[in-house]
């Protein structure tokens, strides 16, 4: 179990941050702006060839993973754009884009003097990360086969193994809720997350839940949760695969 | 405890390091001297909470089109004519949850920091709190009450967990005193805060 898949409904938390500003200091956008490059000139986009010499593959599923494999610990500690830093630092020298010695060098150096940032690039780079901002990375697929469940069915929220990464909140293991909606088509998840389930185009819906099944005596009234799972996550609430 | 104010050693050397690594990575071809600045630009200009407000406002003035945004919100966005079309990056599937007398939305992330790009940029630091997505999964009216917003008891409150593809944003109930308002008067009303659903637009002046 790893306690970033199981946020919700976490008890003996502070009071709820108020902060509105997107960054809080002006390394935060830079960054930002880094990741979202990443993703733009990923290989695996059917974007026009540049010549930036990214060539391995950046989706958030990335970004995620790495922030799902940290010591949980640490995941409250840091604050937002530090875990991007340190999860974004550490791919491009576990890929050999650049050597630590050299970033921290650079780090040092810039410690101790604010030097210009080089100059130089290709319109070509910046051009197809415009474009994948206008035109973003499509999941939906056609259908391979119907959907399993229809509005109104109920269903209970499978348990995988806990892997890598997931895109099931933990909250929802094990209780039963009821389709509210089924989306049209079928949607592919960034990556293939093996045993847990999502990956390959398969349908998304929409689950509506009683908070009182998932948080029985300890949540609030008049209040409906719903969440977006996909089909993979889903069995019919009849299989009582625990007893 | 303010989770905002670190050691100045600390917040100088993650800027350092950021610094440092985009010199790298301009050095080794990997993006350009201008990409991280472009990229901010779109943000500001482009891909925003202003395109957000547009939509609500539109809303609150043509009955057909707020119903169109519930039922298809991305048809609805087409029209709109924003620089992403009916697309962009975290914007590929947007659904707008319709506020009414009756029901009172609020969207979250419990997994993450899922937010619609195109129509509201970039999310504020509240929604990426921890605490907020762990809070507001379970006690969402304690949360909103901290956030100066107390939904009556009779009012049901709707939270959607953003886990797959689709992103959520809210449409919050036109206020009292704006009688004869154009849109743009309107869209200047909005906030980011109230198309998440932490907040309500308030009259103007108020």
């Amino acid at each position: 179990m790893k306690l970033q898949h199981y946020l919700g409904g976490l008890e003996g938390l502070d009071p709820i941050s108020l902060e509105t500003r997107v960054f809080v200091e002006p390394w935060e956008e830079r960054i930002f702006g880094i990741h979202t490059a990443m993703m733009a000139l990923s290989p695996q986009l059917d974007l026009e060839a540049t010549p930036s010499t990214f060539n391995t593959e950046w989706t958030w599923a990335d970004l995620r993973k790495g922030a799902e494999a940290m010591n949980p610990f640490d995941y409250f500690r840091f604050r937002y754009y530090e875990k991007w830093l340190g999860g974004i630092s550490e791919y491009f020298v576990a890929k050999g884009y650049i050597s630590q010695a050299d970033l921290d060098a650079r780090t040092a150096a810039f410690l101790s003097s604010s030097a210009a940032l080089p100059m130089g690039g290709d319109v070509a780079v910046d051009a197809r990360v415009r474009k994948y901002l206008m035109t973003g990375d499509d999941p939906r697929r056609e259908r391979p086969v119907p959907p399993l469940f229809a509005v109104g069915n109920a269903v209970r929220v499978a348990d995988p193994k806990s892997v890598g990464h997931t895109r099931l909140p933990g909250h929802l293991r094990n209780k039963v809720g009821l389709i509210d909606s089924v989306y049209p088509d079928a949607y592919t998840y960034l990556c293939d997350t093996g045993v847990d389930g999502v990956g390959r185009a398969m349908p998304v819906y929409c689950v509506k839940f009683d908070p009182e099944d998932l948080w029985p005596g300890n949540t609030e009234t008049n209040f409906t949760f719903y969440a977006d799972l996909f089909e993979a996550y889903l069995e019919p609430a009849a299989t009582l695969r625990n007893l | 405890m303010d989770r905002f104010e670190y050691s100045r050693d600390r917040e100088a050397t993650n800027a350092a390091r950021a610094r440092a690594l985009e010199a790298l990575l301009i050095e080794k071809g990997v993006i350009t001297s201008e990409t991280v600045d472009k990229i901010m630009a779109i943000f500001a200009t482009e891909m925003g909470p202003f395109n957000g407000a547009k939509l609500v406002a539109k809303a609150w003035v043509d009955p057909a089109f707020k119903i169109l945004l519930a039922q298809d919100t991305m048809a609805a966005v087409e029209q709109m004519n924003f620089a992403t079309k009916g697309a962009g990056a975290e914007g590929e599937h947007m659904k707008a949850a319709v506020n009414t007398p009756e029901v009172h939305n609020l969207i979250i992330c419990t997994l993450c920091s899922c937010y619609p790009w195109p129509i509201l940029g970039l999310p504020p630091y509240w929604y990426k709190d921890p605490s907020f997505r762990a809070r507001a999964a379970r006690e969402p009216r304690k949360v909103l009450g901290e956030f100066g917003l107390d939904v009556d008891p009779g009012k049901e409150i709707k939270t959607w967990d953003s886990s797959a593809h689709i992103r959520w944003f809210v449409v919050p109930e036109r206020p009292a005193g704006t009688d004869g308002f154009s849109e743009e008067q309107l869209a200047a009303l909005v906030t980011p805060e109230s198309m998440m659903g932490v907040a309500i637009v308030k009259p103007p002046g108020a």
